[in-house]
Protein backbone atom coordinates (compact mmCIF):
# COMPACT_ATOMS: atom_id res chain seq x y z
CA UNK A 1 0.00 0.00 0.00
CA UNK A 2 1.47 3.19 -1.07
CA UNK A 3 2.19 5.65 2.12
CA UNK A 4 1.29 9.85 1.47
CA UNK A 5 4.72 11.66 2.16
CA UNK A 6 4.73 13.96 5.32
CA UNK A 7 5.04 17.13 3.51
CA UNK A 8 7.75 18.78 6.15
CA UNK A 9 10.31 16.50 5.49
CA UNK A 10 12.17 16.34 2.17
CA UNK A 11 11.09 14.70 -0.83
CA UNK A 12 12.89 10.83 -1.74
CA UNK A 13 15.17 11.39 -4.89
CA UNK A 14 12.90 11.69 -7.79
CA UNK A 15 11.15 13.71 -10.43
CA UNK A 16 9.07 15.24 -7.76
CA UNK A 17 11.76 16.81 -5.96
CA UNK A 18 13.33 18.14 -9.21
CA UNK A 19 10.50 19.78 -10.04
CA UNK A 20 9.88 20.89 -6.54
CA UNK A 21 13.26 22.42 -7.07
CA UNK A 22 12.16 23.83 -10.71
CA UNK A 23 9.78 25.38 -9.08
CA UNK A 24 11.14 27.01 -6.49
CA UNK A 25 13.59 28.90 -8.42
CA UNK A 26 11.26 29.48 -10.95
CA UNK A 27 8.81 31.26 -8.38
CA UNK A 28 12.28 33.40 -7.23
CA UNK A 29 12.12 34.90 -10.00
CA UNK A 30 8.91 35.65 -10.44
CA UNK A 31 9.05 37.54 -7.37
CA UNK A 32 12.61 39.74 -8.88
CA UNK A 33 10.10 40.40 -11.92
CA UNK A 34 7.13 41.60 -10.18
CA UNK A 35 9.38 43.26 -7.94
CA UNK A 36 11.69 45.45 -10.03
CA UNK A 37 9.61 47.29 -12.52
CA UNK A 38 12.07 48.31 -14.41
CA UNK A 39 12.77 44.08 -15.32
CA UNK A 40 9.29 44.44 -16.82
CA UNK A 41 10.77 46.61 -19.89
CA UNK A 42 12.26 43.44 -21.27
CA UNK A 43 8.77 41.67 -21.61
CA UNK A 44 6.29 44.54 -22.32
CA UNK A 45 7.93 47.95 -23.60
CA UNK A 46 11.04 46.42 -26.29
CA UNK A 47 8.98 44.25 -27.40
CA UNK A 48 6.06 46.78 -28.36
CA UNK A 49 8.47 49.08 -29.49
CA UNK A 50 10.17 46.47 -31.90
CA UNK A 51 6.22 45.67 -33.49
CA UNK A 52 6.11 49.63 -33.85
CA UNK A 53 9.37 49.97 -35.44
CA UNK A 54 9.36 47.13 -37.33
CA UNK A 55 5.59 47.44 -38.50
CA UNK A 56 6.18 51.19 -39.37
CA UNK A 57 9.12 50.34 -41.75
CA UNK A 58 6.87 47.99 -43.29
CA UNK A 59 4.46 50.63 -43.70
CA UNK A 60 6.69 53.05 -45.43
CA UNK A 61 8.43 50.48 -47.74
CA UNK A 62 5.19 49.45 -48.96
CA UNK A 63 3.90 52.67 -49.53
CA UNK A 64 2.08 52.95 -52.95
CA UNK A 65 3.18 49.27 -53.73
CA UNK A 66 0.22 47.31 -52.10
CA UNK A 67 1.47 43.79 -52.30
CA UNK A 68 5.08 44.66 -51.77
CA UNK A 69 3.93 46.34 -48.58
CA UNK A 70 2.09 43.33 -47.48
CA UNK A 71 5.15 41.14 -48.23
CA UNK A 72 7.53 43.76 -46.20
CA UNK A 73 5.37 43.24 -43.61
CA UNK A 74 4.76 39.70 -43.77
CA UNK A 75 8.76 39.68 -43.48
CA UNK A 76 8.91 41.70 -40.87
CA UNK A 77 6.64 41.39 -38.52
CA UNK A 78 6.74 37.91 -38.48
CA UNK A 79 10.67 38.30 -38.39
CA UNK A 80 10.48 40.27 -35.50
CA UNK A 81 8.10 38.12 -33.79
CA UNK A 82 9.67 35.21 -34.02
CA UNK A 83 12.90 36.89 -33.54
CA UNK A 84 11.61 37.84 -29.87
CA UNK A 85 11.37 33.83 -29.30
CA UNK A 86 15.00 33.59 -29.72
CA UNK A 87 15.58 36.57 -27.67
CA UNK A 88 13.17 36.06 -24.91
CA UNK A 89 14.21 32.60 -24.08
CA UNK A 90 17.68 33.36 -24.42
CA UNK A 91 17.77 36.67 -22.18
CA UNK A 92 15.23 34.83 -19.60
CA UNK A 93 17.77 32.19 -18.68
CA UNK A 94 20.97 34.54 -19.06
CA UNK A 95 19.58 37.25 -16.91
CA UNK A 96 18.02 34.82 -14.62
CA UNK A 97 21.52 33.35 -13.81
CA UNK A 98 22.92 36.86 -13.97
CA UNK A 99 20.33 37.79 -11.30
CA UNK A 100 21.98 35.23 -8.98
CA UNK A 101 25.17 36.73 -9.36
CA UNK A 102 23.81 40.31 -9.03
CA UNK A 103 22.06 40.15 -5.53
CA UNK A 104 25.48 37.41 -4.57
CA UNK A 105 23.16 34.53 -4.17
CA UNK A 106 25.84 32.03 -6.36
CA UNK A 107 27.21 31.00 -3.30
CA UNK A 108 23.99 29.91 -1.68
CA UNK A 109 22.86 28.35 -4.60
CA UNK A 110 25.80 26.16 -5.10
CA UNK A 111 25.75 24.85 -1.76
CA UNK A 112 22.48 23.33 -1.79
CA UNK A 113 21.45 19.90 -3.26
CA UNK A 114 20.20 21.30 -6.35
CA UNK A 115 21.39 20.27 -9.35
CA UNK A 116 23.20 22.56 -12.52
CA UNK A 117 20.00 21.13 -14.60
CA UNK A 118 17.46 21.41 -11.97
CA UNK A 119 18.30 25.11 -11.70
CA UNK A 120 18.29 26.20 -15.34
CA UNK A 121 15.06 23.93 -15.85
CA UNK A 122 13.34 26.44 -13.28
CA UNK A 123 15.05 29.42 -15.21
CA UNK A 124 13.40 28.13 -18.35
CA UNK A 125 10.59 27.73 -17.03
CA UNK A 126 9.77 31.09 -15.88
CA UNK A 127 11.42 32.11 -18.74
CA UNK A 128 8.74 30.42 -20.90
CA UNK A 129 6.13 32.75 -19.12
CA UNK A 130 8.17 35.87 -19.89
CA UNK A 131 8.27 34.46 -23.59
CA UNK A 132 4.08 34.11 -23.71
CA UNK A 133 3.96 37.65 -22.10
CA UNK A 134 6.55 39.26 -24.62
CA UNK A 135 5.46 37.59 -27.86
CA UNK A 136 1.89 37.72 -26.64
CA UNK A 137 1.82 41.54 -26.70
CA UNK A 138 3.98 41.53 -29.85
CA UNK A 139 1.17 39.87 -31.26
CA UNK A 140 -0.95 41.96 -30.12
CA UNK A 141 0.58 45.29 -31.08
CA UNK A 142 1.32 43.81 -34.97
CA UNK A 143 -2.66 42.99 -35.42
CA UNK A 144 -4.11 46.52 -33.67
CA UNK A 145 -1.58 48.87 -35.39
CA UNK A 146 -0.52 47.00 -38.35
CA UNK A 147 -3.61 44.76 -38.97
CA UNK A 148 -0.78 41.78 -39.13
CA UNK A 149 -2.18 38.18 -37.76
CA UNK A 150 0.60 36.32 -37.06
CA UNK A 151 -1.49 33.50 -36.47
CA UNK A 152 -2.56 33.34 -40.26
CA UNK A 153 0.33 31.79 -40.96
CA UNK A 154 -1.44 28.89 -39.51
CA UNK A 155 0.39 25.79 -37.92
CA UNK A 156 3.51 25.66 -39.82
CA UNK A 157 5.03 28.53 -37.74
CA UNK A 158 4.74 26.21 -34.60
CA UNK A 159 7.92 23.71 -35.49
CA UNK A 160 10.15 26.89 -36.42
CA UNK A 161 9.38 28.69 -33.28
CA UNK A 162 10.32 25.37 -31.44
CA UNK A 163 13.41 25.43 -33.20
CA UNK A 164 13.84 29.29 -31.71
CA UNK A 165 13.25 28.46 -28.62
CA UNK A 166 15.80 25.56 -28.38
CA UNK A 167 18.21 28.17 -29.82
CA UNK A 168 17.70 31.06 -27.30
CA UNK A 169 18.34 27.84 -24.81
CA UNK A 170 21.39 27.01 -26.16
CA UNK A 171 22.26 30.72 -26.60
CA UNK A 172 21.83 31.38 -23.12
CA UNK A 173 23.54 28.29 -21.70
CA UNK A 174 26.52 29.71 -23.97
CA UNK A 175 26.61 32.97 -22.27
CA UNK A 176 26.41 31.51 -18.79
CA UNK A 177 29.76 29.44 -19.64
CA UNK A 178 31.21 32.29 -20.59
CA UNK A 179 30.39 34.16 -17.34
CA UNK A 180 31.42 31.39 -15.01
CA UNK A 181 34.77 31.69 -16.79
CA UNK A 182 35.07 35.51 -17.16
CA UNK A 183 32.60 36.65 -14.70
CA UNK A 184 30.99 39.89 -14.48
CA UNK A 185 32.80 41.36 -17.14
CA UNK A 186 31.48 39.22 -19.59
CA UNK A 187 27.88 40.13 -18.71
CA UNK A 188 27.44 42.42 -21.90
CA UNK A 189 27.74 39.48 -23.98
CA UNK A 190 23.98 38.05 -22.61
CA UNK A 191 22.79 41.25 -24.48
CA UNK A 192 25.35 41.68 -27.51
CA UNK A 193 25.13 38.18 -28.56
CA UNK A 194 22.08 38.72 -30.19
CA UNK A 195 23.17 41.55 -32.05
CA UNK A 196 25.35 39.31 -33.96
CA UNK A 197 22.97 36.24 -34.18
CA UNK A 198 20.23 38.43 -35.60
CA UNK A 199 21.57 40.45 -38.67
CA UNK A 200 23.61 37.17 -40.03
CA UNK A 201 20.43 34.63 -39.70
CA UNK A 202 18.65 36.54 -42.23
CA UNK A 203 15.59 37.29 -39.65
CA UNK A 204 14.05 39.61 -41.73
CA UNK A 205 15.55 38.93 -45.84
CA UNK A 206 17.04 36.20 -47.69
CA UNK A 207 21.46 35.67 -46.72
CA UNK A 208 21.63 36.12 -50.51
CA UNK A 209 21.71 40.28 -49.32
CA UNK A 210 24.66 39.71 -46.98
CA UNK A 211 27.88 40.67 -48.14
CA UNK A 212 29.65 37.54 -49.16
CA UNK A 213 32.20 37.27 -46.67
CA UNK A 214 30.05 36.73 -43.74
CA UNK A 215 27.75 34.21 -45.55
CA UNK A 216 29.74 31.37 -44.64
CA UNK A 217 28.92 31.97 -40.96
CA UNK A 218 24.95 32.70 -41.50
CA UNK A 219 24.75 29.36 -43.48
CA UNK A 220 25.96 27.09 -40.24
CA UNK A 221 23.57 28.97 -38.04
CA UNK A 222 20.44 27.31 -37.20
CA UNK A 223 18.24 30.34 -37.12
CA UNK A 224 18.74 30.93 -40.64
CA UNK A 225 17.27 27.42 -41.65
CA UNK A 226 14.16 28.46 -39.73
CA UNK A 227 13.71 31.88 -40.55
CA UNK A 228 14.15 30.99 -44.62
CA UNK A 229 11.24 28.30 -43.77
CA UNK A 230 9.45 31.32 -42.33
CA UNK A 231 9.36 33.26 -45.21
CA UNK A 232 8.07 30.54 -47.00
CA UNK A 233 5.28 30.22 -45.03
CA UNK A 234 4.61 34.21 -45.12
CA UNK A 235 4.99 33.87 -48.89
CA UNK A 236 2.12 31.37 -49.08
CA UNK A 237 3.96 28.52 -49.77
CA UNK A 238 3.87 25.20 -47.99
CA UNK A 239 6.35 24.96 -44.64
CA UNK A 240 9.69 23.61 -45.90
CA UNK A 241 10.32 20.75 -43.74
CA UNK A 242 13.87 20.32 -45.23
CA UNK A 243 14.75 23.77 -43.66
CA UNK A 244 13.10 23.07 -40.38
CA UNK A 245 14.94 19.98 -40.37
CA UNK A 246 17.98 21.43 -41.01
CA UNK A 247 17.55 23.99 -38.24
CA UNK A 248 16.14 21.31 -35.88
CA UNK A 249 19.42 19.52 -36.49
CA UNK A 250 21.39 22.75 -35.97
CA UNK A 251 19.51 23.60 -33.15
CA UNK A 252 19.92 20.20 -31.33
CA UNK A 253 24.05 20.53 -32.15
CA UNK A 254 24.43 23.68 -30.41
CA UNK A 255 22.42 22.41 -27.44
CA UNK A 256 24.91 19.76 -27.04
CA UNK A 257 27.71 21.65 -27.41
CA UNK A 258 26.65 24.77 -25.79
CA UNK A 259 25.38 22.29 -22.69
CA UNK A 260 29.34 20.66 -22.60
CA UNK A 261 30.93 24.05 -22.36
CA UNK A 262 28.85 25.11 -19.83
CA UNK A 263 30.06 22.04 -17.84
CA UNK A 264 33.48 22.37 -18.86
CA UNK A 265 33.16 26.36 -17.67
CA UNK A 266 31.91 24.96 -14.30
CA UNK A 267 33.93 22.31 -13.34
CA UNK A 268 36.76 25.48 -14.50
CA UNK A 269 34.78 27.62 -12.19
CA UNK A 270 35.10 25.53 -9.15
CA UNK A 271 38.74 24.16 -10.09
CA UNK A 272 39.73 28.12 -10.04
CA UNK A 273 37.81 29.51 -6.92
CA UNK A 274 35.38 31.69 -8.51
CA UNK A 275 33.10 31.64 -6.80
CA UNK A 276 34.54 33.77 -4.26
CA UNK A 277 34.12 36.60 -6.90
CA UNK A 278 30.30 36.35 -5.74
CA UNK A 279 30.99 36.00 -1.84
CA UNK B 1 29.96 7.73 17.00
CA UNK B 2 29.22 8.10 13.21
CA UNK B 3 31.79 10.20 10.92
CA UNK B 4 29.99 13.18 9.08
CA UNK B 5 32.59 14.79 7.93
CA UNK B 6 35.93 13.26 6.59
CA UNK B 7 38.36 15.78 4.91
CA UNK B 8 41.74 13.64 3.78
CA UNK B 9 44.39 15.46 2.17
CA UNK B 10 42.94 18.41 0.98
CA UNK B 11 45.13 20.82 -1.30
CA UNK B 12 44.21 23.95 -3.49
CA UNK B 13 46.44 26.14 -5.25
CA UNK B 14 45.41 29.61 -6.74
CA UNK B 15 48.30 30.83 -9.38
CA UNK B 16 51.27 30.94 -6.99
CA UNK B 17 49.89 30.58 -3.69
CA UNK B 18 49.40 27.38 -1.73
CA UNK B 19 46.00 28.09 -0.15
CA UNK B 20 45.68 24.84 1.69
CA UNK B 21 47.95 22.32 2.09
CA UNK B 22 47.06 19.15 3.43
CA UNK B 23 44.37 19.53 5.51
CA UNK B 24 42.51 16.54 7.30
CA UNK B 25 39.73 17.21 9.22
CA UNK B 26 37.17 14.85 11.10
CA UNK B 27 33.88 15.98 12.16
CA UNK B 28 31.67 13.05 14.85
CA UNK B 29 28.06 13.36 14.92
CA UNK B 30 27.19 16.22 17.40
CA UNK B 31 30.27 18.02 17.87
CA UNK B 32 31.37 21.49 17.53
CA UNK B 33 34.67 22.25 16.21
CA UNK B 34 36.42 25.25 14.92
CA UNK B 35 38.41 26.00 12.55
CA UNK B 36 40.52 29.13 13.62
CA UNK B 37 43.91 30.36 11.87
CA UNK B 38 44.94 33.89 11.13
CA UNK B 39 43.70 36.00 7.79
CA UNK B 40 44.82 33.75 4.86
CA UNK B 41 45.06 30.66 6.78
CA UNK B 42 43.11 28.61 4.26
CA UNK B 43 39.50 28.56 6.28
CA UNK B 44 37.50 29.66 4.10
CA UNK B 45 39.11 27.33 0.66
CA UNK B 46 39.05 24.47 3.06
CA UNK B 47 35.35 25.01 3.84
CA UNK B 48 34.63 26.03 0.27
CA UNK B 49 36.45 22.56 -0.95
CA UNK B 50 33.98 20.79 2.40
CA UNK B 51 30.91 22.32 0.60
CA UNK B 52 31.86 21.89 -3.17
CA UNK B 53 31.89 24.88 -4.63
CA UNK B 54 35.83 24.93 -5.29
CA UNK B 55 37.22 21.51 -5.85
CA UNK B 56 40.25 20.17 -4.45
CA UNK B 57 43.14 19.83 -6.59
CA UNK B 58 44.50 16.53 -4.31
CA UNK B 59 41.91 15.01 -1.09
CA UNK B 60 38.56 13.65 -0.90
CA UNK B 61 35.48 14.76 1.24
CA UNK B 62 33.08 12.60 2.35
CA UNK B 63 30.13 13.91 4.51
CA UNK B 64 27.54 10.98 6.32
CA UNK B 65 29.52 8.51 4.37
CA UNK B 66 28.86 9.97 0.39
CA UNK B 67 31.99 11.40 -1.23
CA UNK B 68 31.92 14.48 -2.63
CA UNK B 69 33.42 14.31 -5.62
CA UNK B 70 30.92 13.00 -8.13
CA UNK B 71 28.36 13.12 -5.31
CA UNK B 72 27.43 16.84 -4.73
CA UNK B 73 23.72 17.29 -4.51
CA UNK B 74 23.23 14.02 -2.48
CA UNK B 75 26.30 15.22 -0.25
CA UNK B 76 25.10 18.64 -0.13
CA UNK B 77 21.37 17.14 1.13
CA UNK B 78 23.32 16.76 5.25
CA UNK B 79 25.03 20.09 5.17
CA UNK B 80 23.87 23.38 5.97
CA UNK B 81 25.57 26.33 5.37
CA UNK B 82 25.91 30.38 5.86
CA UNK B 83 28.31 32.88 6.62
CA UNK B 84 28.13 36.73 7.72
CA UNK B 85 28.99 38.01 4.17
CA UNK B 86 26.27 36.26 2.03
CA UNK B 87 23.16 38.24 1.93
CA UNK B 88 19.79 37.80 0.74
CA UNK B 89 17.75 38.44 -2.58
CA UNK B 90 16.69 41.60 -2.14
CA UNK B 91 13.55 41.33 -3.88
CA UNK B 92 12.45 38.35 -1.66
CA UNK B 93 10.63 38.84 1.12
CA UNK B 94 12.42 36.32 4.38
CA UNK B 95 9.45 33.91 4.22
CA UNK B 96 9.35 33.75 0.41
CA UNK B 97 13.11 33.19 0.91
CA UNK B 98 13.05 30.61 3.08
CA UNK B 99 10.39 28.72 1.31
CA UNK B 100 12.30 28.84 -1.97
CA UNK B 101 15.61 27.02 0.08
CA UNK B 102 13.52 24.80 2.26
CA UNK B 103 11.78 23.53 -1.58
CA UNK B 104 15.95 23.12 -2.72
CA UNK B 105 16.10 20.72 -0.13
CA UNK B 106 12.88 18.99 -0.83
CA UNK B 107 10.59 19.63 1.38
CA UNK B 108 6.96 20.46 0.13
CA UNK B 109 5.82 22.61 2.69
CA UNK B 110 8.61 24.07 4.55
CA UNK B 111 6.18 26.87 7.01
CA UNK B 112 6.58 24.32 9.99
CA UNK B 113 10.46 24.52 9.66
CA UNK B 114 10.46 28.30 8.78
CA UNK B 115 8.62 28.47 12.08
CA UNK B 116 10.72 26.91 13.77
CA UNK B 117 13.67 28.65 12.56
CA UNK B 118 12.22 31.63 12.89
CA UNK B 119 11.42 30.99 16.58
CA UNK B 120 14.70 29.58 17.61
CA UNK B 121 16.69 32.59 17.08
CA UNK B 122 13.67 35.04 17.78
CA UNK B 123 13.12 36.80 14.48
CA UNK B 124 9.55 35.94 13.69
CA UNK B 125 8.96 39.36 13.38
CA UNK B 126 11.20 39.79 10.53
CA UNK B 127 9.22 36.90 8.43
CA UNK B 128 7.27 39.74 6.13
CA UNK B 129 10.76 42.05 5.66
CA UNK B 130 12.32 41.91 2.54
CA UNK B 131 16.25 40.96 2.38
CA UNK B 132 17.16 44.81 1.69
CA UNK B 133 15.24 46.18 4.93
CA UNK B 134 17.45 43.95 7.03
CA UNK B 135 20.59 44.60 8.98
CA UNK B 136 23.65 42.21 8.50
CA UNK B 137 22.34 40.80 11.84
CA UNK B 138 19.64 40.00 10.54
CA UNK B 139 20.49 38.88 7.67
CA UNK B 140 23.21 36.26 9.37
CA UNK B 141 20.26 34.73 11.24
CA UNK B 142 17.99 34.43 8.88
CA UNK B 143 20.92 32.73 6.71
CA UNK B 144 21.55 30.15 9.92
CA UNK B 145 17.28 29.65 9.56
CA UNK B 146 17.71 28.83 5.99
CA UNK B 147 21.31 26.45 6.35
CA UNK B 148 19.04 24.31 8.97
CA UNK B 149 15.69 23.86 7.93
CA UNK B 150 16.22 20.86 6.91
CA UNK B 151 17.91 19.76 9.83
CA UNK B 152 21.31 19.57 8.02
CA UNK B 153 23.81 16.55 10.17
CA UNK B 154 26.17 19.03 9.57
CA UNK B 155 26.27 22.65 9.98
CA UNK B 156 29.22 24.83 8.29
CA UNK B 157 28.89 28.96 9.52
CA UNK B 158 31.76 30.66 8.01
CA UNK B 159 32.54 34.18 10.43
CA UNK B 160 28.83 33.74 11.72
CA UNK B 161 29.26 36.69 14.24
CA UNK B 162 31.63 39.00 12.43
CA UNK B 163 30.01 42.45 12.88
CA UNK B 164 27.45 41.73 15.21
CA UNK B 165 26.48 43.51 18.47
CA UNK B 166 26.90 41.38 21.27
CA UNK B 167 23.71 41.41 21.96
CA UNK B 168 22.62 39.60 18.74
CA UNK B 169 26.03 37.55 18.56
CA UNK B 170 24.83 35.91 21.78
CA UNK B 171 21.39 34.77 20.07
CA UNK B 172 23.60 33.54 17.66
CA UNK B 173 25.39 30.92 19.65
CA UNK B 174 22.69 29.93 21.82
CA UNK B 175 20.27 29.18 18.96
CA UNK B 176 23.72 27.19 17.68
CA UNK B 177 23.86 25.54 21.11
CA UNK B 178 20.03 24.42 21.08
CA UNK B 179 20.19 23.57 17.97
CA UNK B 180 22.86 21.36 17.70
CA UNK B 181 22.03 19.77 21.29
CA UNK B 182 18.33 19.55 20.06
CA UNK B 183 18.87 17.68 16.70
CA UNK B 184 22.24 15.93 17.25
CA UNK B 185 23.97 18.66 14.07
CA UNK B 186 27.47 18.09 14.20
CA UNK B 187 29.39 22.31 13.57
CA UNK B 188 32.59 22.90 12.13
CA UNK B 189 32.72 26.93 12.31
CA UNK B 190 35.05 29.54 11.71
CA UNK B 191 35.77 32.80 13.70
CA UNK B 192 38.00 35.59 14.65
CA UNK B 193 36.64 36.07 17.85
CA UNK B 194 38.26 33.15 20.58
CA UNK B 195 35.89 33.61 23.47
CA UNK B 196 33.07 33.16 21.40
CA UNK B 197 34.67 29.70 20.16
CA UNK B 198 35.50 28.73 23.90
CA UNK B 199 32.08 29.13 24.42
CA UNK B 200 30.84 27.34 21.47
CA UNK B 201 33.54 24.60 20.60
CA UNK B 202 34.55 22.14 22.02
CA UNK B 203 37.49 21.22 19.88
CA UNK B 204 39.11 23.50 17.89
CA UNK B 205 41.64 22.87 14.57
CA UNK B 206 44.22 25.87 14.29
CA UNK B 207 45.39 26.79 10.53
CA UNK B 208 47.95 28.37 9.70
CA UNK B 209 49.69 29.11 5.97
CA UNK B 210 47.15 26.07 4.97
CA UNK B 211 47.86 23.75 7.37
CA UNK B 212 46.63 21.98 10.66
CA UNK B 213 48.71 22.72 12.88
CA UNK B 214 46.91 22.06 16.36
CA UNK B 215 44.12 20.13 16.91
CA UNK B 216 42.35 19.62 20.09
CA UNK B 217 40.13 21.15 22.84
CA UNK B 218 40.46 24.73 23.60
CA UNK B 219 41.95 24.28 27.00
CA UNK B 220 44.42 21.34 25.83
CA UNK B 221 45.91 23.61 22.90
CA UNK B 222 45.95 26.62 25.14
CA UNK B 223 48.54 24.30 27.67
CA UNK B 224 49.85 22.77 24.95
CA UNK B 225 51.41 26.07 23.88
CA UNK B 226 51.93 27.64 27.20
CA UNK B 227 49.51 30.32 26.26
CA UNK B 228 46.83 31.26 28.73
CA UNK B 229 43.99 30.89 26.37
CA UNK B 230 43.23 30.78 22.64
CA UNK B 231 43.41 34.45 21.69
CA UNK B 232 47.29 33.87 23.10
CA UNK B 233 48.02 30.86 20.66
CA UNK B 234 46.29 32.71 17.67
CA UNK B 235 48.65 35.49 18.15
CA UNK B 236 51.76 33.47 18.69
CA UNK B 237 50.63 31.89 15.31
CA UNK B 238 49.48 35.21 13.37
CA UNK B 239 53.04 35.76 14.41
CA UNK B 240 54.89 33.20 13.22
CA UNK B 241 53.41 33.08 10.25
CA UNK B 242 54.53 36.72 9.82
CA UNK B 243 57.79 35.59 10.60
CA UNK B 244 57.58 32.75 7.94
CA UNK B 245 55.61 34.77 5.26
CA UNK B 246 57.07 32.68 2.45
CA UNK B 247 55.10 29.84 3.61
CA UNK B 248 56.08 27.90 6.16
CA UNK B 249 57.33 24.33 5.94
CA UNK B 250 56.89 21.17 7.59
CA UNK B 251 60.06 21.25 9.17
CA UNK B 252 58.58 24.28 11.74
CA UNK B 253 54.78 23.51 11.91
CA UNK B 254 54.96 19.75 12.50
CA UNK B 255 56.49 19.79 16.23
CA UNK B 256 53.21 21.56 16.94
CA UNK B 257 50.90 18.57 16.78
Amino acid sequence: MKTQHDPTTPLPPGAARSWLRMRAVSRRHAYVLVRSPHRLFDVTLWPLVDVLMFGSLASFVGTGNASGGKQAAGYLLAGIILWHIVYQSQIAVSTGFLEETWSRNLLNLMITPIREIEYVGGVALFGMAKLVIGVGLMMIGGFVFFSFNITSLGFAVVPIAAVLLLVGWAISLFVIGVVLRYGPGAEALAWGVMFVVLPLSGVFYPIDALPAAVRPIALVLPTTYAFAALRGVVDGEALNWAYVGIAAGGAFVLSLLSFWFLVSMLKLFRRRGYVTRYA
Amino acid sequence: MDTVLSARGLVKEFKRAIAVDGVDIEVKAGERVALLGPNGAGKTTTLLMILGAISPDKGEVEICGVAQQGNRSKAAENVGFAAGYLPLAGEMKVREYLTMFGEIYGIPDPSKAIAEGLERFRIQHLSEAKGTQLSSGQRTLVGIVRAVLHKPRLLVLDEPTASLDPDVAGRVRSGILDLCADNGTALLVTSHDMLEVERLCERVLFLSAGRVVADGAPSEIAERFGREDLEGVFLHLADENYQHSDFPTSQHTDHIL
